[in-house]
């Protein structure tokens, strides 16, 4: 894949990243549980944009977390919060809109 | 294992103290969560390796930006940056122009003078460019992290998001019209120049010869009193030149009314000028003697001498004023 493709598909995919990560949060997960439920769906994110993405959720009140020490070793939890819930349903709506509108469009191309 | 303890700390060191353990803590379990349970180096290496570079996972937890001045502020720091410099140098360059001649006590040759203030002057806007371009970025790294807006959306030059309303403030100016900074700096410099050589002519204007130390002033051109009486004069023209200069810097295109002013303010220095040279009390009777001797001319020195001035500076005072209304009447 050329550079300028690979760039664009980064861009495309980054504004989704945090859709993806909420959608999967109606559980409770952490870190790298989070990695492996996104990577079985195929979806691939950079470590180093997924910790600090957690962070900034959890900042913007959108989840909370919480230390679990009753494993072999203490994993921190993170879980949407009521407020993280209501936002993630309007953004899955925005998406479904645009994927559906974006799908029209790409259709109407291949029409002609 | 060390490496693992390494990478956290490489991460941890660039964020707050406060965050700092529980970062830490988190980032160790999640690297133990992806290493196999028997794990060799060659396994540390490849999930560090997926972690990515310390230093922009770090920056993905901070919420500084990782750019001096983004693009919120960019446009605005680059138009002020391209108003202040030239201002700044312009007016180094002739601070400095105007205390060398002030000063210039006589003692050395010109050409060292010049060649001196060429250097000092080329120093002077390089450190003054240098201290405007640090200053200006700092004032604007500042405001770039103080600023928590979300809004990431480019301002315009007042500080505000950009409104259609902002075109009523730009005028329309056709290349021909326009009067470029440039110009109107170069006045100034000229101004600045001739009005010091006025002021010091006595020690500065004349004929020199070479003696023991270099370069020796003889004899001066001008009889310095009859010169200086017109001091009135003189100043009335820099103030005119002055205050016609700034108005063209603050219109920016040439129009009717600064075509005007700047044919009143070319006659009033052309008369000034004939008033001054026509007086046969102006030059220093031995300068007028030496230079008669020199290339052996027959006649009246003075007289030759200024007619020829007054017909150029007439001269280029006219086509200054024709360029002037033609370009006032320029129509697009």
């Amino acid at each position: 894949m050329s550079t300028l493709l690979n760039s664009l598909t980064t861009e495309l995919r980054r504004g989704t990243l945090t859709l993806a990560v909420l959608s999967q949060l109606r559980t409770p997960q952490y870190g790298y549980s989070l990695v492996q439920l996104l990577e079985q769906c195929g979806i691939s994110i950079e470590q180093s944009t997924l910790y600090p993405l957690l962070r900034r959720l959890e900042k913007q009140e959108l989840v909370t977390s919480s230390w679990d020490t009753t494993e072999s070793r203490p994993r921190r939890y993170y879980v949407l919060t009521p407020y993280g819930i209501e936002i993630y349903q309007q953004l899955k709506k925005e998406w479904e809109k645009t994927s559906q509108e974006l799908s029209l469009l790409l259709k109407g191309e291949d029409n002609e | 294992m060390r490496m693992i303890d390494l990478y956290i700390q490489e991460v941890t060191r660039r964020l707050p103290e406060k965050s700092r353990e529980d970062i830490a803590l988190e980032l160790r379990s999640t690297i133990e969560d992806m290493l196999p349970d028997d794990y060799k180096e060659e396994d540390v290496k490849s999930v560090l390796e997926k972690m990515g570079n310390p230093a922009i996972l770090a920056s993905g937890y901070l919420d500084r930006p990782m750019h001096l001045i983004g693009p919120r502020y960019f446009d605005v720091y680059i138009n002020l940056l391209k108003i202040i410099l030239p201002i700044a140098a312009v007016f180094s360059l002739i601070s400095l122009i105007a205390t060398t001649i002030f000063s210039y006590s006589g003692d050395e040759a010109v050409l060292n003078v010049i060649l001196d203030l060429a250097g000092h002057g080329i120093w002077g806007i390089l450190s003054t460019g240098v201290q405007v371009f640090f200053w200006l970025t700092v004032v604007f790294a500042i405001i770039e992290r103080t600023d928590h807006k979300q809004s990431q959306t480019p301002l315009t030059a007042c500080f505000k998001e950009w409104t259609p309303e902002d075109l009523y403030n730009i005028p329309y100016i056709p290349k021909e019209k326009a009067i470029s900074k440039v110009e109107v700096f170069l006045g100034l410099l000229w101004t600045a120049i001739w009005a010091s050589v006025y002021f010091n002519a006595a020690s500065l204007l004349g004929v020199y010869e070479k003696g023991r130390n270099g370069l020796e002033f003889v004899t001066p051109t001008f009889n310095h009193e009859v010169l200086i009486s017109y001091w009135p004069l003189a100043v009335i023209v820099i103030g005119l030149e002055i205050a016609l200069d700034m108005y063209k810097l603050r219109t920016g295109h040439w129009n009717r009314k600064i075509a005007v002013l700047n044919t009143v303010m070319h006659v009033v220095s052309s008369v000034v000028f004939i008033i001054i040279i026509s007086n046969n009390q102006l030059f220093n009777p031995a300068f007028v003697t030496y230079i008669t001797d020199l290339f052996s001319l027959s006649g009246d020195f003075g007289n030759w001498f200024a007619g020829g001035a007054i017909f150029t500076f007439v001269l280029f005072a006219v086509i200054d004023i024709y360029q002037g209304f033609r370009k006032a009447n320029i129509k697009k």
